[in-house]
């Protein structure tokens, strides 16, 4: 695999997609890996009277569709010795049992600033399997070189 | 009450212990009518949470990223990390059992609650072994197309007080003790 140095980055550069489906088994399971047992993504049975999201289904974790995210950037950045610096995200439709996460990233920004100092951000998106936009994000990847 | 079997997914000695029951004492959760702004104060978490691998494993699991330097400690000991590298909202994981459930920032645990998108930043990655603690403070309260959404900073340090990130939590939240009561109960609780 070829090292990525600030220099060999630019902006409209796309990186790979990650793409999960999901269902309330990976909801439940979320649950117990960052224990939020909210019961608007626990329970099909509260959530069709209590509905806080106006839908009488459970939805997925915000911050697990957030981690899909940051999921782009961590395959590309880890392996890379690249420091995630600051995530930033917003949520734009409640994700449904069933549905296709398909997560996408593209490098908007390089900032040259000095080696050790230099970053660029990556835009980040998510989209169900009909394209609907689920979330946005923005996540700042600092080079070592 | 708890309807789901949480129990069968259970891997780590965290997940064994932490009060999974978000409606239990929700009556007791402070509401976004109460939070007082006063005061700069910072206050404490719950409790501490030292980093096992197990941890930081069962949060890469729980979001479908099978990285080996997130999932394989002898992957990531041969590697220039030396040692696991956590999935960055990792940090969800340590905010919620540091926040625990009696204490202020118990509101994170409102049934009813929405996620609107969240901040973070980080300043040094979390390692396996450190004990973290964190300290918070209400950040912004406001009103925006109906809708009730609290802000609290919370910061995380290691045992050496070094800080480690910091997260800008955002909630949408029931405004009053009633509205959560009428959650609990099953009942739409938020006007929009």
């Amino acid at each position: 695999m070829t090292k990525i140095t600030f220099d060999s980055v630019q902006t409209g550069q796309e990186l790979a997609p990650f793409t999960k489906k999901v269902n309330q088994e990976i909801f439940w399971k979320y649950a117990v890996a960052s224990f939020d047992y909210n019961p608007v993504h626990n329970d099909p049975e509260w959530v069709k009277t209590a509905q806080p999201f106006k839908v009488p289904y459970t939805v997925a974790h915000g911050m697990m569709t957030m981690s899909f995210m940051t999921s782009v950037v961590t395959n590309w950045a880890y392996p890379n010795m690249l420091r995630i610096r600051k995530i930033t995200s917003k949520f734009t439709l409640p994700v449904a049992p069933g549905w296709t996460v398909k997560c996408t990233g593209v490098i908007s920004e390089k900032h040259v600033i000095s080696k050790g100092k230099n970053y660029v951000v990556v835009d980040l998106k998510a989209e169900n399997q009909e394209g609907a936009l689920l979330g946005v994000g923005e996540i700042e990847v600092v080079f070592p070189d | 009450m708890n309807r789901i079997n949480f129990e069968r997914f259970f891997k780590t000695e965290k997940q064994k212990q932490f009060s999974t029951d978000f409606f239990k004492n929700a009556g007791e959760y402070e509401t976004w009518d109460e939070i007082n702004f006063s005061t700069d104060k910072e206050f404490d978490g719950e409790q501490t949470f030292t980093i096992k691998a197990e941890d930081m494993k069962a949060y890469a699991e729980g979001v479908l990223d099978d990285h080996a330097l997130m999932n394989d400690e002898k992957y990531a000991q041969k590697s220039p990390y030396g040692s696991l590298v956590p999935h960055p909202i990792f940090i969800t994981q340590i905010a919620f059992w540091c926040i625990g459930t009696k204490g202020q920032g118990n509101w994170i645990r409102t049934p009813g609650a929405r996620n609107p998108g969240q901040d973070f930043e980080f300043y040094e990655p979390f390692r396996v072994g450190e004990t973290i603690h964190i300290k918070m403070r209400p950040y912004d309260r406001y009103i925006k197309r109906g809708k009730y959404y609290l802000k609290y900073k919370i910061d995380f340090y290691s045992q050496k007080e070094v800080k480690k990130a910091t997260w800008i939590l955002t909630l949408i939240l029931p405004r009053t003790k009633a509205d959560i009561k009428k959650f609990v109960e099953g009942v739409r609780g938020l006007d929009a």
